[in-house]
Formats: structure tokens, C-alpha cells, sequence
């Protein structure tokens, strides 16, 4: 009887093979394979020389103790004539972009988002991240060259600084800085930061795109203070050790306009590498522009066939926020108010010391290495403007990018999905303007009474406050472009090609391993389940005739 | 007798086979956490220090995921948690046949993202590992799961507490925005 000796001589074995295999359980975990070596690349890193041919602190202009930013502006402008014309046409400027798809008229100016709201009646706090001086209020006089501020780019110092509620300037005098925390800050030294301008830096452009929204890592996602000096892990360009970009690498100027925005983002870029220095009418700062089409080379080549679907940054972005810097994820505007029983400001934070409770302003929520979510987008976006129907029954989006799998120009593209409850108003059905800060009586972070910041903010707009308010979910999405990482850090195969993985949520597109031909598994698992039965009567009729023969 | 022997290194080959594929599942848990990273690992610690009574000390607290981003690439955050009671060390560290066990020591928690972005908590299967050693040892470890399962135990109704840096060995942190590599 063969059979049953096999089957004794198994149980034998097992019984003996547990003990073993448990003592040596306890062996292994204590002896772990060692982790695969990290691989690191290292390169020299740049050469600091000084490239300029002209040294400021020469100049006979610069030598004056300016008392103010203009001050400043008009010395700049008696070399470089052209400078504040060219300034006063560009989007840092006007803070103004008419979407040419839409006709919508878009930029700061206009958008109402999901984090501070909205610009008017907030100009002075809000205008420290505008290139110009004393934008107040509704006055300030966008053709003055006088007002631009040059500083505020082209510093080296690292000492200037425009602060929330002075309007675009810097602090003249001695102020305590921030409020109520008992450090003084010197007046800017407007004379030694003029000497010594210079090419724009990661620093200079990050004092305002790191910082919107009220802070460090609030706004972006994928743009923090962690971008200043990159390890190579953060960001393969950016690498203080390697590439160190700076961010006009890409976004590559020309008469102060500085191309890439979100108000009219590239999708798609089917037009190969770009000669550098070339007037074509393209956006200089997508991928393709340097890396071309098929950037893969053939051990990879395969990637290349997904060009034409996905955008770069799906696969070289696998997350954001992913240096150390937590970015805000939601703001709940609706419990904003609430103050201590002696009626003062609450202020809770969270695990990590960040703010996740503000009377100003409300709830927050972080969040640090954020899985983006991903969406077809086609380059055209639609906004959720001040006029435009809500009427708090369903979720606004703030703005939505447009696009499908049958449309040519579409991509997938990671977004950052920030969501929110913000104000608006009941009477008129639209999204509500806040007037937030400021000395006057009516400012919210004053007296904590939305009726009377609403009027403010809506009389700003040229509306009516119709006395009634509520609140409502927005969404609001931002493409994620930065923190490119190391190929090595890309995401893999099958990180999209799996189910409930990164693609779970894209329609309209097969993508193998996640989605199934029904037919085609059937017939499959068909063929196999038929080749299992033949064996199996094979092997029963061999046996059945063996034992025929023995017996 | 030939057929015996194949079947007797044959159910050998299959239990090992078997165990190694389920080795790594038996020996440690992990669970789905409703908070962000930090946030998990901070609530741990809170857990860990209000079990002062059993021994429970917290230890460490490392981020093996700040080495690597150092070395240049990029994981997730990872964060382990550290934690130490004399009450089940000392009787194990006093005995030469059970003092090898302190390599497990300090009790670590890990906690960490994973690529759907949820946070997961991984622990050690005190109790199956301790019975793996003896009687005495497997007491003790069956102590240690209980009061780890308490650790892992969540009011959400109550705030977030501050992520503690305690440096390995038990001394304040500096408070730097980034954690101990490992």
C-alpha cells in the first residue's frame, strides 16, 4: 500500500517539522536580511562663481540711505529703464488672468479659494506677497513704476521681508514681529539688500509660493521652505548637491512674465524638447520641454507608451509635502469664532505643534507625504466665481479641471484635492467675501462678528451683503508639478497596475492587472481547470491499472 | 522503504515551505490607525505613559525613514515608538538562559504610511513569541500583549497629544522639527 505509507511518512515529517520550523522562526526574526544598500548618487556640487559682470555696490545710484521701497524702485529704474513696464504686464502684477477658454477673469484678484477667501477688503495684509508698494485698497494705482517692487524678487540677503498688514512694504521702523511675540525686528537696511540684488533664488520666489495661504506648506503641497535646500530625495532638480534649479531654470523668463501657471496649466506637451532660448510660443516649464517625449531610454521603453495617457509628474511625483514640513490638507471656516470663557483667542495644536485650532480661523487639518489623487486634465479649467449660483446644497469646486480619456489633450495628472467649508451668502447664493484683518471695527479677526465682515467684504466687491450667511463644502485642486523624485523613487509598475491602487478611481482607460476582459478570464481559467481534470483522471486511471497488475 | 523516506523529506519541504510564507503574519499584527502618522504615535505614547503603574516608561522615539531620506532617496514616514517596563525586564535580564531576549528590548512599535495613505500600527506577537521560550517567558509576554493592545487603545474624543522626542534611554528630545534617524 503505497499510498498510506506516503501519507504516514508525511505526518511523521510534519510533526517533526514543526518544532524545527518554530525554533527557527524565533531565529529568523532575530536575523533579518540585511536591507539592499541604498543607492546614492553622489555629484560634485556646483561651482559658486560669481557670475555677474556688474557690482551693485558700486553704483552711484545705489548709494543713497533710501527711506523707502520706491525710494528703492526709482534708483533700479535709472539703469533698467524698461523694467517696471515690463512688470506691470505680467500676472505677479495684475494679479489678473483671462482664461482664454473660458473667458473667465481668474488670477488673485478675482478667485474666491478656500483658504483666506479672498483678496478685496484684505489688500494691505494680503499684498505682502504682491511685487509691488502700497496696494491698501482699491486706490492704489497699478501705473506708477514707482510701486513696483524690485527687492522682493532679486534680493540675496536674505533680510528682506514684506509683512502681512503693511501693505507690499517692508518694516521701516522697528516692529515687533510676529504680534505680541515679543521679538523685535530692525528696520530693512534698504541699502545694503539694493547693493546687493541679484538672479532670483529658490529663496526669493519661495518667500511667496512656500508661504500662500497663510504659511509655510499651507497652500501647494508640493512647494515649502524644505525646497530652499533640497537633498537630492526631495527634489532630483533642486538638489543643493546636484542640479540646485532654481525655480527660472524651468520656468524660464522672459520680460518679467514668468511662465507655468495653474490658471492655464499645460496637460500635454506633444512638441518634444525645447532649444533653450527659443521664441516658440510654449510653456518652457513642462517636463518635455527639456526631457522630450520619450524620455525613457529602451531598457525602459515600455514606459514611453504611456506618454500619451499619463503626464510625467503621475509617476515622478509619487506623493507631496514628502520633506519633513506637514502641509494643510482642510480648513473649516464654520467654527471660526469661538473664543475662552474670558473671551480670548483659542489657539490648540496638534501632535506636531501646528495650529489645528485658530478662533481666527478655524479647524485645520495636516497631513505630511500625501498620496495625490488623480484626474484627467486637458489644460482647462473652470472656476467657481463670486456671482456664480451656491446655494449650499452640494459641494462647490472652487475650481475644476476639465478633461476625459477620448480627449487627445488629456493626461492623468496627480492633484492636491484641498477641501474646505467656507461662507456664503444665503440671500445672494453665491460665495461670500470675508473681510479679515485689518484696524477697522468690521474685520473678523477683530471682533469675531461674521455679519459685519461680510458686509465689509461684499461691499468690496460692489454686492450687498444680503444678512444672511452659511456655510458650504468646497474642494479646490492644484496640480502637483514639484518634488520631482530620484527615478529609483518613481513609482512603480505596480503601484497603478493592481487593484484599489493608484489609478482605482480613472475611468475610461484599461490598465491591466486592474481592470479584467471577462470573456478572456473565463476562457483562461476554463483551459486551466480542464488541463487540472485531464490530469487528474490520467493520474487515476495510472493508478487504477498499477494496482490492477500488482493484484 | 524508499517511498517513506520521499514522504517523510517531503511533508519536511512542505511545512517549511508552508511556514516561511506565514512566518512574518504570525509573528507580527498590524492594525489601520484613524489618525496621520504623527498623530498615532503621539496617542501610543500618551497610552504608554498612562500605564506608569505597570512599569511602562517610554524609551525612544526614532524615524528609520529620516536615515534614508538622508542617504537620498524617499520612503514613507515611518516612526517607531519605544517603550521599556522593569516590571517584565528585570526577570528576564536577571537569568543567563533568558538574558539574550533583551535583543527584543525596548517593546517597538512601529507606526507608518503606506501607499493607499492610510496609517498602519505594526507590534510584535508578544504572546506567540513567548511561548516559544518557556513557561516563565511566555507569563511574562503574555503581560506585555495585554498592556500592548492597551497601548493601542484610541479615545478620539480626547485631543492630540504632543508627539514626545524622547531621545533612546529616556532623556528629553531637543524638539527639532525632524526625528532621530535609526
Amino acid at each position: 500500500m503505497i499510498i498510506p505509507r506516503i501519507i504516514i511518512g508525511t505526518l511523521i515529517a510534519s510533526g517533526l517539522s514543526v518544532g524545527l520550523a518554530i525554533s527557527g522562526l524565533a531565529y529568523a526574526t532575530a536575523n533579518p536580511a540585511p536591507a539592499a544598500a541604498l543607492k546614492q548618487t553622489t555629484q560634485d556640487a556646483a561651482p559658486q562663481l560669481d557670475s555677474s559682470t556688474a557690482d551693485h555696490t558700486k553704483f552711484e545710484a545705489l548709494q543713497a540711505d533710501f527711506k523707502s521701497g520706491p525710494e528703492v524702485t526709482k534708483a533700479c529704474l535709472s539703469c533698467h529703464t524698461e523694467a517696471a513696464k515690463q512688470i506691470h504686464k505680467t500676472k505677479h502684477w495684475t494679479w489678473e488672468y483671462k482664461n482664454p477658454d473660458t473667458g473667465q477673469v481668474l488670477g488673485k484678484k478675482h478667485v474666491i479659494n478656500n483658504f483666506c477667501t479672498a483678496v478685496a477688503s484684505n489688500e494691505d495684509h494680503c499684498s505682502a506677497c504682491h511685487i509691488g508698494y502700497g496696494w491698501a485698497d482699491k486706490k492704489f494705482d497699478f501705473t506708477v513704476q514707482e510701486n513696483v517692487d524690485c527687492l522682493v524678487c532679486h534680493d540675496t540677503t536674505g533680510v528682506y521681508k514684506k509683512l502681512p498688514g503693511l501693505a507690499g512694504h517692508p518694516n521701516y521702523e522697528t516692529m515687533e514681529w510676529p504680534p505680541k511675540s515679543g521679538r523685535l525686528r530692525p528696520p530693512t537696511d534698504l541699502k545694503k539688500v539694493a547693493q546687493n540684488v541679484g538672479k532670483t533664488s529658490r529663496k526669493t520666489c519661495g518667500a511667496c509660493h512656500f508661504r500662500g495661504g497663510g504659511g509655510d506648506a499651507v497652500k501647494h503641497g508640493d512647494l515649502d521652505s524644505s525646497l530652499e535646500n533640497p537633498k537630492r530625495y526631495l527634489d532630483v532638480h533642486m538638489d543643493t548637491e546636484g542640479l540646485n534649479f532654481a525655480c527660472a531654470k524651468c520656468h524660464v523668463t522672459d520680460a518679467h512674465e514668468v511662465p507655468g501657471s495653474r490658471y492655464g496649466p499645460t496637460a500635454s506637451d506633444t512638441s518634444g524638447a525645447q532649444m533653450r532660448g527659443s521664441k516658440e510660443a510654449r510653456n518652457p516649464a513642462t517636463c518635455q520641454a527639456c526631457h522630450g517625449n520619450t524620455p525613457h531610454d529602451s531598457a525602459d521603453a515600455k514606459l514611453n507608451d504611456h506618454t500619451h495617457k499619463i503626464a510625467c509628474q503621475t509617476c515622478h511625483v509619487p506623493a507631496y509635502a514628502r520633506g519633513p514640513r506637514h502641509t494643510k490638507m482642510s480648513w473649516d471656516w464654520s467654527t471660526a469664532g469661538r473664543l475662552d470663557e474670558q473671551g480670548k483667542r483659542i489657539r490648540t495644536r496638534n501632535s506636531v505643534g501646528k495650529v489645528e485650532y485658530d478662533s481666527n480661523k478655524g479647524h485645520f487639518t495636516y497631513d505630511r507625504y500625501v498620496i495625490p489623487e488623480y484626474k484627467w486634465v486637458n489644460g482647462k479649467v473652470k472656476y467657481t466665481l463670486f456671482g456664480d449660483k451656491v446655494d449650499g446644497s452640494s459641494l462647490v469646486k472652487i475650481n475644476e479641471f476639465l478633461g476625459g480619456p477620448d480627449d487627445p489633450d488629456s493626461r492623468i495628472w496627480p492633484l492636491r484635492v484641498f477641501r474646505g467649508k467656507q461662507m456664503y451668502d444665503k440671500g445672494l447664493q453665491t460665495l461670500a467675501v470675508l473681510h479679515t484683518t485689518g484696524n477697522d471695527d468690521t474685520a473678523f479677526w477683530k471682533n469675531y462678528d461674521w455679519d459685519k465682515a461680510l458686509a465689509t467684504g461684499m461691499k468690496a466687491v460692489g454686492a450687498e451683503y444680503s444678512g444672511s450667511m452659511g456655510f458650504v463644502e468646497t474642494e479646490m485642486s492644484w496640480p502637483i508639478t514639484h518634488m520631482v523624485a530620484p527615478k529609483e523613487d518613481a513609482l512603480k509598475c505596480e503601484q497603478c497596475h493592481t487593484k484599489g491602487g493608484r489609478l482605482a478611481g480613472i475611468e475610461g482607460v484599461y490598465v491591466p492587472a486592474r481592470d479584467r476582459i471577462v470573456a478572456m478570464d473565463t476562457a483562461g481559467f476554463s483551459l486551466a481547470l480542464l488541463a487540472l481534470i485531464s490530469v487528474l483522471i490520467h493520474g487515476a486511471i495510472r493508478m487504477f491499472v498499477s494496482s490492477r497488475k500488482r493484484g | 522503504m524508499l517511498k517513506i523516506v520521499a514522504g517523510f523529506f517531503s511533508g519536511i519541504a512542505l511545512v517549511a515551505i508552508v511556514g516561511w510564507n506565514t512566518a512574518g503574519g504570525f509573528m507580527m499584527t498590524e492594525h489601520e490607525s484613524p489618525f496621520g502618522v504623527e498623530e498615532t504615535a503621539a496617542r501610543i505614547q500618551a497610552n504608554i505613559q498612562a500605564l506608569s503603574d505597570r512599569g511602562w516608561k517610554l524609551s525612544g522615539i526614532r524615524s528609520p525613514s529620516v536615515s534614508v531620506a538622508a542617504a537620498g532617496t524617499n520612503v514613507p514616514p515611518v516612526i517607531l515608538v519605544e517603550a521599556c517596563s522593569t516590571k517584565y525586564s528585570a526577570p528576564l535580564l536577571a537569568e543567563d538562559a533568558t538574558r539574550i531576549l533583551s535583543i527584543l528590548m525596548p517593546c517597538t512599535i512601529t507606526v507608518y504610511k503606506k501607499d493607499d495613505g492610510k496609517t498602519y500600527i505594526g507590534t510584535m506577537n508578544s504572546g506567540l513569541m513567548g511561548k516559544m521560550f518557556g513557561e516563565k517567558v511566555s507569563s511574562i509576554m503574555d503581560e506585555v500583549a495585554k498592556d500592548q493592545e492597551a497601548f493601542l487603545s484610541f479615545d478620539p474624543s480626547k485631543p492630540a497629544p504632543p508627539l514626545i522626542k524622547t531621545r533612546p534611554g529616556g532623556g528629553k528630545g531637543s524638539g527639532g522639527q525632524e526625528l532621530s534617524g535609526c
